[in-house]
C-alpha cells in the first residue's frame, strides 16, 4: 500500500495541472484574507470573534482546488488512459482506490498546513497594523485552522469519489463547479435550514465563514456531515470503477 | 512454464458480441500471432486476459490462473495495450518511474528498458512531442519494467516504420527464443508472418483458425495457372475430369486442386497448345482473408 501512495503523489507531482492547482491555492490566501480585512463583513467587525474567525477562515479558500484535485487523480487516469497500467499493476482496484483516498488525505493536510501558515504569516501583521492583536491559541485561530485542515483532507477525498463516478474529467469538474457556486449557493441562499446539510455549507461551517443566515453547523456536527459526504462519494465511485470495463 | 488459455471466452457488450465462445491456447517459447480484421475482437479479448474487462462467459487464464490472481502480476506479465496510455505532460522517465514505483520496482529497471528499446535519449523528454514509433516503444519499456516472462501486445506493430517493424520482430523473436510466450495481435497477416510461429484468427467475434504458421500455409491447394488459345476446350476438359476451374483471362485459367501433370494430361487429350504453365504459388495473406471474409458473409 505505501508503493501506492508514493505512485499516486508520483502521478500528481509530474504534472502542471497539479501545480497550477496548487500555485491558485497560495494565491487565493492572501486574497481572501484581504477581502475579509478590508471589505469585510459589517455585521462580523475584526474586534468580535467571528471577525477574527472569518479572516482566518483563508486556511480553507483552496477547498475547491482540493476537490478539483481530487477529480484529476480519479477521472483523470482515464482521461488519459494510465488507468490501463494502473489497473494492470494493482489488479484489485478497490486497493487502488483506497491508495488513492490515503494518498489524497495526506495532501490535502499538506495543503491546508501551507494554507494555515501563509494565512498567519499574511495574516496577524496585517491585523496588527490595524490594532487589532490576535491570541494564536484562541479558538479564533484554532477552529478555522483545524477546518481547514479537516476539510480540505476531506475534500480530496470527496473528489476522486466524484471522479469515479463521473470518469469524464471534464464533465465531473463541471458539475461539480455549477453544483456548488450556482445549486448549493441558491438553495443555501433561500432554503438555509436545508443548505446546512449541504457539502460546501458544511465545509464553510468547518472553515469558520458564517455568512448564512440561520446559522451553520457547529464544528465536529459539521465535520461528521462532511465526512459521510466524502465517504459516500468515494464508496460509490470505488464501487463504479472497481465494474468499469476498461475497453 | 507460461501457457495463456482462453476457454469458452465470450463477451457482450449490451446486444453486441464482442466475442463468441473463443477457446485457444498460446505456448511457451512461441511468438502466437492473434489475427482478426479491426471488430473481430481482438482488443476486448486481450483485455479480458489481463482482467481489465470483465468476461461475460468463459475464462482466460496464465498457467491456470486468471490475471487478477496472480501473485504480482506485473512481474510476470508485461502488456502493451494503446500507444496513448501516457500523460502527455510527463517525461518519458516520469511514467516508467511512477510505474516502478507503483509496482515496488527497483528504480534501476526504469533505465534498463530505457536501454533495451533505445530511448535513453528521449528519457528526459515530455511524451507530448513523441513520435508514434516512440510511443510504442514508450508502450513496450512499460510492459517490460517488470521483467515478465509473458508478452502480450495489441497491435504491436501500428504505426511502426520498416526499421521499426525489423526491430520489433528480433526483439520479439529473442524474448520468445530465451523461453518467454508472446500473444502479440494484428490485423495484418503479412505484417507478422516473419514474427510468428503460431496463429489464431478470428473474425466476428469466433475462432477461424488455430495452427502453426506452417500449417497455415500447407492449407493452401496447390493451383495451376495456364495459358492456352483453346480456353474453353481446356475449361471443359478439366471440368468433365472434376477439377475446379477458374476463367483468370481471355486465354488464361487457373485449375484448383491441380498440379501441372494432370493439366499437361487434360491439354494433350483435346490437343490444346500450352503457352505457359505456372504452378500457383501460395499467398498467405489471400488464405487469411479467404478464412476472414468467409464467417463474415456467414453472419
Amino acid at each position: 500500500m505505501r508503493n501506492l501512495i508514493s505512485a499516486e503523489l508520483l502521478k500528481l507531482r509530474t504534472t502542471k495541472s497539479f501545480w497550477a492547482y496548487v500555485a491558485s491555492i497560495v494565491v487565493f490566501v492572501p486574497v481572501s484574507i484581504a477581502l475579509s480585512i478590508t471589505v469585510g463583513n459589517d455585521q462580523n467587525p475584526l474586534t468580535t470573534s467571528d471577525g477574527i474567525r472569518g479572516v482566518f477562515s483563508a486556511a480553507s479558500s483552496g477547498l475547491l482546488m482540493a476537490v478539483l484535485i481530487g477529480i484529476t487523480m480519479s477521472a483523470g487516469e482515464f482521461r488519459n488512459n494510465t488507468a490501463t497500467p494502473t489497473f494492470l499493476i494493482t489488479p484489485d482496484r478497490r486497493r487502488v482506490m483506497a491508495a488513492k483516498v490515503l494518498a489524497g488525505s495526506i495532501l490535502g493536510v499538506l495543503l491546508a498546513a501551507i494554507s494555515a501558515v501563509l494565512t498567519v504569516a499574511v495574516a496577524t501583521p496585517w491585523l496588527h497594523a490595524r490594532n487589532v492583536d490576535v491570541n494564536l491559541l484562541s479558538a479564533d485561530v484554532i477552529t478555522p485552522i483545524a477546518g481547514a485542515l479537516l476539510s480540505l483532507a476531506l475534500g480530496v477525498i470527496f473528489g476522486i469519489g466524484i471522479g469515479g463516478l463521473i470518469p469524464n474529467q471534464t464533465i465531473a469538474i463541471t458539475v461539480l463547479v455549477v453544483w456548488s457556486s450556482i445549486i448549493e449557493a441558491l438553495l443555501t441562499g433561500f432554503v438555509p435550514a436545508v443548505g446546512r446539510w449541504l457539502p460546501t455549507g458544511a465545509a464553510s461551517a468547518l472553515g469558520g465563514t458564517w455568512t448564512i443566515e440561520g446559522g451553520l453547523l457547529t464544528f465536529w456536527p459539521a465535520a461528521l456531515v462532511l465526512a459521510l459526504y466524502s465517504a459516500a462519494a468515494a464508496a460509490a465511485g470505488t464501487h463504479l470503477i472497481t465494474r468499469k470495463d476498461m475497453t | 512454464m507460461a501457457t495463456i488459455e482462453f476457454h469458452g471466452l465470450s463477451k457482450r457488450f449490451g446486444d453486441i458480441t464482442a466475442v463468441d465462445g473463443l477457446s485457444f491456447s498460446a505456448r511457451q517459447g512461441a511468438v502466437t500471432g492473434f489475427l482478426g480484421p479491426n471488430g473481430a475482437g481482438k482488443s476486448t479479448t486481450l483485455r479480458m486476459l489481463l482482467g481489465l474487462v470483465t468476461p461475460s462467459e468463459g475464462s482466460a487464464t496464465i498457467d491456470g490462473n486468471r490475471y487478477a490472481d496472480l501473485d504480482e502480476p506485473f512481474r510476470r506479465v508485461g502488456a502493451m495495450l494503446e500507444t496513448d496510455a501516457f500523460h502527455p505532460g510527463r517525461r518519458a522517465r516520469e511514467h516508467l518511474r511512477i510505474l516502478a514505483t507503483a509496482a515496488a520496482l527497483p528504480a534501476t529497471r526504469v533505465d534498463a528498458v530505457l536501454e533495451e528499446v533505445d530511448l535513453v535519449d528521449a528519457g528526459h523528454r515530455r511524451v507530448k512531442g513523441f513520435s508514434l514509433g516512440m510511443r510504442q516503444r514508450l508502450g513496450l519499456a512499460s510492459a517490460l519494467l517488470g521483467d515478465p516472462t509473458v508478452l502480450i501486445l495489441d497491435e504491436p506493430a501500428n504505426g511502426l516504420d520498416p526499421d521499426g517493424v525489423r526491430w520489433l520482430r528480433q526483439f520479439v523473436r529473442t524474448f520468445a527464443g530465451r523461453g518467454g510466450t508472446v500473444l502479440l495481435s494484428s490485423h495484418v497477416l503479412a505484417e507478422v508472418a516473419q514474427t510468428v510461429d503460431d496463429v489464431v484468427i478470428v473474425a466476428a467475434g469466433r475462432l477461424v483458425a488455430q495452427s502453426s504458421l506452417a500449417d497455415l500455409a500447407n492449407r493452401s491447394r496447390p493451383g495451376v495457372r495456364v495459358r492456352t488459345p483453346q480456353v474453353t476446350a481446356l475449361h471443359d476438359a478439366l471440368t468433365t475430369r472434376g477439377i475446379r476451374v477458374q476463367l483468370v483471362a481471355d486465354d488464361a485459367l487457373v485449375a484448383l486442386d491441380s498440379t501441372p501433370e494432370t493439366l499437361g494430361l487434360a491439354a494433350a487429350a483435346v490437343g490444346a497448345v500450352i503457352y505457359e504453365m505456372t504452378p500457383e504459388h501460395f499467398n498467405l495473406e489471400e488464405i487469411y482473408l479467404e478464412l476472414t471474409a468467409t464467417d463474415e458473409a456467414s453472419q
